[in-house]
């Protein structure tokens, strides 16, 4: 028997400017499902959700929650009846405490003639985190304290409650630590199991098969079909989603396919014992050529080697070098041919607030100056040269990042350095959030940088890409390197991850 | 067919919209100023486009453009500069002290600017290197520079001074002068502001400052450099202002940087600054302004009515600037 409908959009369209995200989409939700939604970077799998959710609305079409017309005014509102949503992006409140970020909007609760009890809606709010099994978060703690892995937990308790129906977790397990991950998982089956239903938006296929009970593939927002768990257990069935995602065969080849770890001689970025706070006397040396790969959960110390590389962090011991000079600060990494893709993307690589042409531009504009004249024809050639190779989906370099969607951000914040022609790539995280057939590109031209010498330093919390594509594997934990393996056809997940917890 | 074209057109147009919106309503609320100026002198039997009032309105705009103009490079980085009107006091008198000391105007012109310079580069430094907001160094000069004031006025035993008449001042009352000037100016900084690095950085640090030094932006050298442009134009506002009367006093500049903020916001200048900042917020903006303060009077406003209507409309624009997505004020 077919389980009762919760949630049911029909002739669903959202158009942003000349740009459409939806065309007319119908889509059902049932009880006690784990959706699946997947598709390519602006393929519209967000947009359904958001606008279920509360967070803007369609521009034709019609909803239906419990068999009743919806359409909600606000993410509250849709939160109060019953729909939540967790964003793919840091949503928390900073400068105030963990207890205030989760009960924001509810307390009155706390409240007797209008004085907010803080030692009351701390210890609830303790109560509710340890319920979600994440004691180690202190509800009195400023949020700001934490890691962005953390604050995403936070997020999700506060989304969560006894009367959510429906939860959309939006491209999160990106941004969550491994036990993050777990923490959630759990709490899906959970409310899977008490007959709710969830929505999972993700570019993990691994953990859309893992997880999900049914799976809906959109292509240029279009679904494209759907899939059962049956049929999810097809042998072929990642080649087939694939196939259905982007349209057209992208071939077996994802990863690099050689086993060839040689490169040049001649060192191109040195760490040399290197101290800065509890990473103590990290020594590195990333060859012409080479690509090394960094992995381990994600407080290990391995984003602070990156970000200490680039001459972000002002060291207690030790020195950076590259051809013989001391690297400080940005500008010294930059001018000797440094390039750094931040983890976070959206405060720290991309100028949200920004055309995309401005920002893919922006460390390269000493190159285009001529006598301080800077031509706008050159800015807008060198823009369109990286949206033309990262099939960036937007209507031109004049348009604006913070209207583009996760994964098309992440291919601007590549597009910067690629244009600027660094010779040392400092990637953490570099494919977060971005789709197969642009990760696949992605590797193709990591593997050709490598073919013309460039040094390349991977870090990443996806064991899989570091194994398909690092010459040379780190792994760290508790600010440690733990292992060091050479790139071979026997590497396996299972191998590393004993290093890393 | 037809409704896809329709359709299309409408998209276009909202499209439009939504990007040059801002220059649609400060460009709308000049159209408005001139239209609803025009109408009601004419019924009072004058005209604001009659030789004299043109002449006083250039003479009203031309100071506070030749700052705001200046003051779009600190504005497009998301801060804002108090100290402005006690600069130019500054400057103004010190045109007249050296100038009369020396008979020389370009000795004098080129003291206020060095002077004019170390202001502005530790006003621009000061916020970074001291982790605290620009506006609170800009607050610190404004009062310094009150003291100075002060203490000239009360050594010379006067609270205005004037250019010995042996230095030829006409030229900086002649409205072609003013608007040659102007011109020069727009033409200089915008080519610093649109097709440079020090504009493209300034804006840029406005947006996203953590992006932007990333990128290999040195942060304090191009956060000083637009203080360096502001300094000329204040130097340039001071010649105009004391060329105008041929005097200067204690009160000179007095709540100059009030003009320049709302002239700003009327033009359309976003207050957090970022890479929708523009330099023509300044001119369109500070045309309002002068606008509203010549026009006012012509109609039969009392004086102390026009700075409460002016007061009332920075407010009610503020509140509208502010209250959007994001909005934040300069700091």
């Amino acid at each position: 028997m077919e389980k009762e409908i919760i949630f049911e959009a029909k002739h669903m369209r959202k158009e942003f400017g000349p740009t459409i995200a939806l065309k007319d989409v119908d889509f059902t939700l049932r009880r006690g499902e784990i959706r699946g939604l997947v598709g390519e970077n602006g393929s519209g799998k967000s947009t359904i959700m958001s606008i279920a959710s509360g967070m803007q609305p369609a521009t034709k079409g019609e909803m239906f929650y419990k068999g009743k017309p919806w359409n909600p005014g606000s993410m509250v509102e849709a939160q109060d009846a019953g729909i939540s949503m967790i964003l793919q992006e840091a949503n928390t409140i900073p400068g105030v405490t963990v207890a205030q970020n989760i009960f924001s909007g509810h307390e009155a609760e706390f409240s007797k003639f209008g004085v907010i009890s803080m030692p009351k809606m701390k210890k609830e709010a303790q109560k509710v985190l340890e319920s979600f099994g994440i004691g180690h978060i202190k509800a009195g703690d400023l949020i700001d304290k934490y890691t962005f892995e953390d604050r995403k937990l936070v997020e999700l308790v506060r989304c969560v409650t006894d009367q959510t129906e429906i939860l959309v977790v939006d491209e999160t397990t990106t941004a969550l630590s491994l036990e993050g991950r777990e923490i959630l998982y759990k709490l899906i089956h959970k409310m899977a199991d008490q007959g709710k239903a969830i929505v999972f938006v993700s570019h993990d296929m691994d953990e859309i098969l893992e997880q999900c009970t049914d799976l809906t593939v959109l292509r240029d927002g279009d679904i494209i079909g759907h899939l059962t768990r049956q049929e999810m257990d097809a042998p072929d069935a990642v080649k087939t989603i694939r196939y259905m995602m982007v349209g057209r065969e992208i071939g077996d080849k994802y990863y690099r396919e050689d086993y060839d770890t040689s490169h040049g001689s001649e060192v191109a970025l040195e760490l040399q014992d290197v101290s800065l706070g509890r990473i103590q006397h990290f020594n590195l040396k990333l060859h012409k050529g080479e690509i090394i790969g960094m992995g381990g959960l994600s407080g290990c110390g391995m984003h602070d080697i990156g970000r200490i590389a680039y001459g972000l962090e002002k060291l207690s011991g030790g020195k950076v070098l590259r051809n013989g000079k001391e690297i400080k600060t940005p500008l010294q990494a930059i001018n000797s041919g440094i390039g750094y893709i931040s983890k976070n993307r959206d405060t720290e690589a991309l100028i949200l607030n920004g055309p995309i042409q401005d920002n893919i531009v922006l460390p390269s504009i000493p190159a285009l100056e001529h006598k301080t004249f800077i031509s706008p024809r050159a800015e807008k050639k060198l823009s369109d040269v990286e949206i033309g190779n990262y099939r960036i989906k937007c209507h031109g370099g004049k348009q604006y990042v913070n209207t583009l969607s996760g994964g098309n951000k992440q291919k601007v914040s590549f597009g910067k350095w690629t244009a600027k022609g660094s010779e040392v790539i400092i990637m953490d995280c570099p494919t977060r959030g971005v789709d197969i057939g642009v990760k696949q590109a992605m590797y193709t031209l990591i593997e050709n940088m490598k073919k013309e010498g460039r040094a390349i330093l991977m870090i990443s919390e996806e064991l899989s890409e570091l194994i398909g594509m690092a010459d040379r594997l780190i792994i760290m934990k508790d600010f440690e390197v733990t292992h060091q393996v050479e790139r071979n056809p026997d590497l396996k997940q299972t191998d590393l991850i004993e290093y890393m917890i | 067919m037809t409704a896809i074209v329709q359709e299309k057109e409408k998209q276009t147009l909202q499209q439009w919209l939504k990007k040059h919106g801002s220059s649609v309503a400060s460009m709308g609320g000049l159209l408005f100023c001139v239209i609803f100026f025009t109408i009601t002198t004419g019924l009072k039997g004058e005209s604001i486009w009659s030789a004299s009032k043109l002449s006083t309105l250039i003479g009203d705009v031309i100071v506070t453009a030749l700052m705001a103009v200046g003051a779009v490079f600190i504005y497009s980085l998301g801060n804002m500069d108090v100290s402005i009107g006690k600069q130019i006091g500054l400057y103004s008198t010190l045109l007249v002290l050296i100038g009369n000391s020396t008979g020389s105007l370009p000795l004098a012109i080129l003291a206020c600017l060095a002077i004019a310079v170390v202001i502005g580069i530790i006003n621009g430094s000061a916020g970074e290197l001291l982790h605290m907001y620009s506006v609170i160094s800009s607050v610190v000069f404004m009062m310094v520079l009150s003291g100075i004031s002060t203490i000239i006025y009360s050594n010379l035993g006067t609270r205005n001074i004037s250019m010995n008449p042996g230095i030829d001042l006409t030229l900086f009352r002649q409205p072609w002068f003013m608007v040659l000037v102007l011109a020069i100016e727009y033409a200089v900084i915008g080519y610093f502001f649109y097709f440079t690095k020090f504009g493209k950085y300034a804006r840029a640090i406005g947006a996203n400052q953590t992006a932007t030094s990333q990128s290999g932006v040195n942060i304090i050298l191009y956060r000083v450099i637009p203080y360096i442009f502001l300094a000329v134009c204040l130097v340039t506002a001071s010649l105009f202002q004391m060329g105008y009367t041929g005097a200067a006093s204690d009160s000179t500049g007095t709540g100059f940087e009030m003009n320049v903020m709302v002239s700003l916001i009327l033009g359309g200048m976003p207050l957090k600054g970022g890479m929708k900042s523009r330099l023509s917020c300044a001119i369109i903006g500070s045309l309002t302004f002068s606008l509203l303060a010549v026009g006012l009077p012509i109609i039969g406003v009392p004086t102390n009515m026009t700075f409460l209507i002016k007061a009332a409309i920075f407010l009610i624009v503020v509140l509208i600037t502010c209250r959007q997505k994001g909005g934040a004020l300069p700091r």
